[in-house]
């Protein structure tokens, strides 16, 4: 009897003494939600852990790939996430609806200029639209109703004195799938990223309409990190050494683009050919990850008081966090 | 006590959601309570757009289901009492029903455009199948004590077909309708989904994108609530048409 009693001692003993142990050994885990464009510092993380070392010390990562940002969101509801990428415009849409997320870091820009990308509107060359007035009565091409390529579509309309949905229908399309849907008429104009961006522009026969900065006017945020305002009370420290090493990845990734992409590539993260993925011009990123809390404000307002896609005002400066950034 | 019983067994899901709802187990933005569902389906059955979104989700899955029954009653009926026919299409039909329709929507897109007709297009195919395959099986069926009862009073073989063949395969075509039906309304919310500006379909997509689940969850209260009354019109339809089934000789 009293056998067992010791026994018993010592496995509750050794558990209690493994709790504290386990605890100590393994960093939180972080359950992060990413997507499948313009994302590759986040990739990258995974890709090559060597040049996140914090990762597997403060954290570890784990990363959940979808294709859609309100299956992400929900992931996140049902508490299956802590964190991921999104949009700028659809964290918005889940803080206008009472999601407790923050944007803590920026991804990458919409930006003006000649060294960096900005997702292109184009029609077919020789066809009847010759410029966004002539989608009168057309339709044009967007990738996902209540999605960036939808707010600079209906921003495009607009400047050219045309209501969305009235004047030309917005349909959404896979970005595979719109330049033959262009080049074959089934819609008039259509959203180009890349890599269908160059691959479109390299095979002909497509005019440049308009951009997505020409459409609102300035450079905006396209995608950010966000997490969980949960997690984040509860693992602040976890989420800060993980933005240090984010950042760093990122200042990697913009000094040796070509290595990073080879390295991205090899891992499984994209599909598109290497000799085309390496040519493809990028989205502007920001070195520190800073978010431009402006560009989001402005944002916010359109889409409120232009699109109507708002029932309540969202307070931008409280959805966006820089202080988990390193200084 | 049979309408009580189901009456009741849809009162306590009802009950039991509104329950979980309320139980806090679950964010309410992804578990909304039945009040708010309520809320916003009230809003969108009054408004216009509603019934405009309802009115072109209907004459897309009609129209495609409306074509799919004459093709379908039609090719069934060869198939079922031709056998040259069932040789020639049976393996077609047979060899194509586990076929993800849906599947082939993007290459419908690219040969119907964007608008109704890609979708029109894909619920005569979805509906085709059923309404083929149980027409068949009732053509095949008819009783050939029927048929040889017809000869003997000297009718034609066209006034066998439209007398006897045709009222005896009747029950059977509206049953594969009744199974097609459906089919229609879910391939044109799918659809819709995946490629619309308009229809019950985009505004399930327009709710989700905004996590406005409630609203979401309201329209698909309307589908469900529009596939109930065109099953219900179905079912009339049928006891009207096929009356002889209700006389009392009809067993005899």
């Amino acid at each position: 009897m009293n056998t067992i009693r010791y026994l018993l001692t010592a496995v509750l003993a050794g558990a209690m003494l493994y709790v504290p142990i386990a605890d100590a050994a393994d960093p939180p885990l972080i359950r992060f939600g990413r997507g499948f464009a313009a994302e590759e510092q986040v990739w990258l993380m995974s890709a090559r852990p060597d040049l996140a070392p914090n990762q597997g010390k403060k954290y570890q990562l784990k990363q959940i790939l979808f294709r859609a940002n309100p299956q992400r969101f929900q992931a996140y509801l049902a508490g299956e996430l802590d964190g991921g990428t999104a949009p700028g415009l659809a964290v918005i849409f889940a803080r206008s609806q009472g999601v407790d997320m923050k944007i803590l870091a920026s991804i990458c820009l919409e930006a003006a200029g000649s060294e960096h990308f900005s997702t292109t509107y184009m029609a077919k060359d020789g066809g009847p639209v010759k410029s966004v007035k002539d989608l009168k009565g057309r339709t044009l091409g967007v990738v996902g109703i209540k999605t960036a390529t939808d707010l600079w579509a209906r921003a495009g309309l607009l400047n050219a004195g045309l209501t969305p949905d009235v004047d030309t229908k917005v349909v959404p399309l896979g970005f595979p799938a719109m330049g033959e849907a262009v080049r074959s008429g089934k819609v008039d104009a259509g959203t180009f990223v890349e890599p269908f961006y160059s691959a479109e522009v390299a095979k002909g026969g497509l005019r440049k309409l308009f951009t997505a900065v020409e459409a609102v006017g300035y450079d905006h945020e396209l995608l950010d990190i966000w997490f969980g305002e949960k997690f984040l009370k509860a693992h602040p420290d976890a989420v800060r050494a993980f933005l240090a090493d984010y950042v760093a990845v990122t200042k990697y990734y913009l000094q040796n683009t070509r290595q990073a992409k080879t390295d991205l590539h090899k891992a499984g993260f994209v599909r598109t050919p290497l000799a085309v993925y390496l040519k493809n011009s990028d989205w502007k990123r920001d070195p520190g990850a800073r978010v431009d809390v402006e560009s989001l404000k402005k944002l916010a307002v359109f889409m409120q008081g232009k699109l109507g896609w708002l029932e309540k005002s969202v307070k931008v400066e409280d959805m966006v966090d820089l202080s988990y950034l390193p200084r | 006590m049979k309408s009580l019983r189901s009456f009741m067994l849809f009162g306590s899901v009802l009950l039991a959601w509104e329950l979980a709802a309320r139980s806090g187990w679950w964010n309410p933005l992804l578990f909304p309570s039945l009040a708010k569902i309520a809320d916003e389906f009230i809003r969108f059955v009054a408004g216009a757009d509603g019934l405009h979104e309802t009115w072109v989700s209907l004459y897309r899955a009609l129209g495609g289901f409306a074509l799919a029954a004459v093709v379908g009653v039609v090719i069934g009926i060869l198939m079922g009492r031709s056998a040259l026919a069932a040789a020639l299409l049976d393996p077609a039909f047979s060899g194509t029903y586990a076929v993800p329709k849906l599947a082939l929507f993007p290459i419908f897109i690219f040969v119907f455009g964007i608008g109704s007709l890609s979708k029109v297009a894909l619920v005569f195919l979805e509906c085709l199948y059923p309404i083929v395959i149980i027409t068949c099986q009732g053509a095949r069926n008819v009783s050939p004590v029927l048929i040889w009862s017809a000869q003997n009073m000297g009718a034609s073989r066209v006034r066998i077909f439209g007398r006897v063949v045709v009222p005896a395969t009747v029950p059977y075509i509206f049953a594969g309708l009744r199974v097609a039906l459906p089919v229609a309304m879910i391939v044109v919310i799918i659809t819709e989904m995946i490629s619309s500006a308009d229809g019950l379909g985009y505004r399930v997509i327009y709710a989700l994108a905004s996590l406005q689940t409630d609203r979401m969850l309201a329209v698909v209260l309307a589908i469900a609530l529009l596939g109930y009354v065109l099953d219900r019109a179905l079912v009339a339809l049928r006891g009207r048409l096929v009356y002889w089934e209700k006389l009392d000789t009809f067993y005899v």
